[in-house]
């Protein structure tokens, strides 16, 4: 555990994120939304309230999701390709360092895209008198871990394979996982002699579903998720990105640079 | 430099001149005789599990009016398969008003009993709205109501927002209700002028019983309106127009007889056959017309029940009472 390499690695990669005005990107997402609300408000807003934090929620989990994909699938490969890989590699720190340095480091630049989308989303819906929950705090952590496992995944597969292919692989998994779940469900009750098969893929996948919370934040009346499910959450994302880190270490190990 | 120019400004002339003139492919790019339905509720077993990403705004805002009768619980109409397999779906609340069919809808997200994720999915069911809904309730359509108006907004052309947003205000059974829907499919009618769905709506809501009385000298021409659209375009028509077109038939028959207008009511009778010559509520009347005296048995829902026995007439001296669906 090197902590003070996975500092300074992680620094770097949100400062090079502002340099590339990555968060500039988000402030102006933040301000469509802004904009996009006031015109809801043009229908007049009344009833449109859950219609208006639906559209938060999904608008919050894919900006986040696109941000966290783009970051983490490019921190190798561009260093590779940039050859800025070998003044890393020159100090006293290992390959699995600068790889937990650098995932922190996208994750962290991840978080902070999240909750400043967050925060203008929540002054947007505010604006409209729409009333939040406490149900919306667990929401925000649960994403946040989710954003972990997208962080750790994108960056496994940039170890094997070009950016744009590891980007394009993520966002299918990243968006596309609750429902290939739901269609492995569906095809493992018709043909129930499939179902290990299924049961096998459907591990493997990266359960961002899981995540997230939005459907219970948005409408109204649906109670706290329970405290054994959130413990739950947080052993899965450490454990899912553990994985996905030991195989991105397997991969680039080896690699010659 | 001088050649440039030429070619950007007649590219740009040229392109105006498109621009200008794209009016007149409105008719093919958009026709006035369009689906009625949505395919989103396709139950074939891709669409059933893809229709979330059909992506037109209005059909999106659609399946979100959904959500919010069933307060968010994603559901899906069962595919054939499934159907064929013998599962039934959830099913609603026998005590409550009919919304929709749920017979044939479970939810998106499994229940535990056909789930073999384990924990993954005793977790996805914990922090997704997801309930059991078998036998379950729904919120008043009312709160979707401004979602009907959203997508009408940004696709005029969407019929389905008109029809079923024009259903819901009528939800309420009062004379507001009334003349707001009204109002609502005249707008829907100004942009679609040949639908036959809103035409049968607007008909509809005449024939809506208020105080004991239906107005079906207002419902016929519009009745009349859509049967003739109907009548012309009848190669063009989809499944969803020709079964709107069909009840349309009906309800013109029943109310050119309720007016007293026995030819015309023939004329209706024979063009509906014409188009659906195995309908049997069309053929049924016909031998009415004919003078034939139909047996009890054959008066059956859902056009016509049977009235409510009066202690002060004779069960055989009452006429069955007609019911519009």
């Amino acid at each position: 555990m090197n902590f003070s390499a996975y500092r300074a690695l992680a620094r770097c990669v949100v400062l090079e994120s502002l340099r590339r005005k990555d968060l500039w990107v988000v402030a102006i997402l933040g301000f469509v939304i802004l904009l996009a609300s006031s015109t809801l408000g043009f229908f007049g807003f009344s009833g449109l309230e859950i219609f208006a934090k639906d559209m938060a929620v999904t608008v919050l989990g894919m900006f986040s999701t696109i941000i966290a994909v783009l970051t983490s699938s490019r921190l190798v490969p561009d260093e590779i390709k940039n050859r800025t890989l070998y003044p890393l590699l020159a100090r006293p720190i290992s390959r699995l360092d600068l790889l937990v340095g650098k995932l922190i480091g996208a994750v962290i630049v991840t978080w902070i895209s999240f909750l400043l989308l967050a925060a203008l989303t929540a002054v947007a819906l505010m604006i409209f008198h729409v009333k939040f929950e406490l149900i919306m705090v667990q929401y925000l952590v649960a994403k946040m871990l989710g954003l972990v496992v997208v962080c750790s995944f994108a960056m496994m597969l940039s170890t094997y394979m070009t950016p744009s292919a590891a980007a394009t692989m993520s966002f299918i998994f990243a968006f596309g996982s609750p429902m290939i779940g739901r269609g492995l469900v569906m095809a493992s009750a018709e043909n129930p002699a499939i179902k290990p098969v299924c049961a096998a893929i459907n591990s493997l996948l990266p359960q961002t579903g899981l995540f997230d919370l939005g459907g219970r934040a948005v409408y109204i009346g649906w109670s706290m998720v329970p405290v054994w499910v959130m413990g739950f959450l947080l052993a899965y994302g450490i454990a899912y990105s553990g994985a996905a880190l030991a195989l991105s270490w397997a991969k680039f190990r080896r690699q010659a640079v | 430099m001088k050649v440039a120019s030429v070619v950007v400004g007649g590219t740009v002339l040229a392109a105006a001149l498109v621009g200008s003139n794209t009016g007149s492919i409105k008719e093919s790019v958009n026709p006035a005789i369009k689906p009625v339905g949505l395919e989103a509720q396709d139950s074939h077993a891709a669409a059933s599990l893809l229709g979330q990403f059909r992506t037109s705004a209005s059909s999106w805002l659609f399946l979100h009016a959904d959500l919010y009768l069933h307060n968010g619980v994603e559901m899906r109409p069962l595919t054939d398969a499934e159907i064929r397999n013998g599962r039934k779906g959830v099913g609603s609340n026998p005590n409550e008003a009919k919304i929709h069919d749920d017979s044939k809808i479970v939810t998106v997200i499994p229940s535990e009993k056909i789930d073999f994720r384990g924990i993954f999915g005793d977790v996805e069911r914990a922090t997704t709205s997801y309930k059991d809904m078998t036998g379950h309730s729904h919120n008043t359509p009312r709160d979707s109501l401004p979602l009907f108006r959203l997508m009408t907004f940004l696709d005029p052309q969407f019929v389905p927002g008109w029809t079923t947003g024009a259903n819901i205000m009528l939800w309420e059974k009062d004379r507001e209700g009334f003349r707001k829907a009204l109002t609502y499919l005249n707008e829907g009618l100004q942009h679609n002028p040949k639908s036959i769905d809103i035409l049968s709506q607007i008909a509809f809501c005449h024939l809506k019983e208020f105080g004991g009385k239906r107005d079906f000298a207002q419902a016929l021409p519009f009745l009349k309106q859509a049967s003739a659209i109907a009548h012309e375009n009848w190669t063009r028509l989809s499944d969803d127009e020709i079964a709107a077109t069909k009840t349309n038939y009906q309800r013109l028959v029943v109310t050119l007889r309720e007016l007293g207008k026995p030819e015309e009511e023939r004329l209706a009778v024979m063009e509906g056959l014409d188009h659906f010559p195995d309908d049997v509520p069309l053929g049924r009347m016909l031998r009415e017309l004919n003078g034939e005296v139909i047996p009890e048995a054959e008066l059956s829902p859902p056009l016509i029940i049977k009235p409510k026995t009066d202690s002060s007439e004779p069960e055989e001296t009452q006429k069955p009472k007609i019911r519009f669906i």
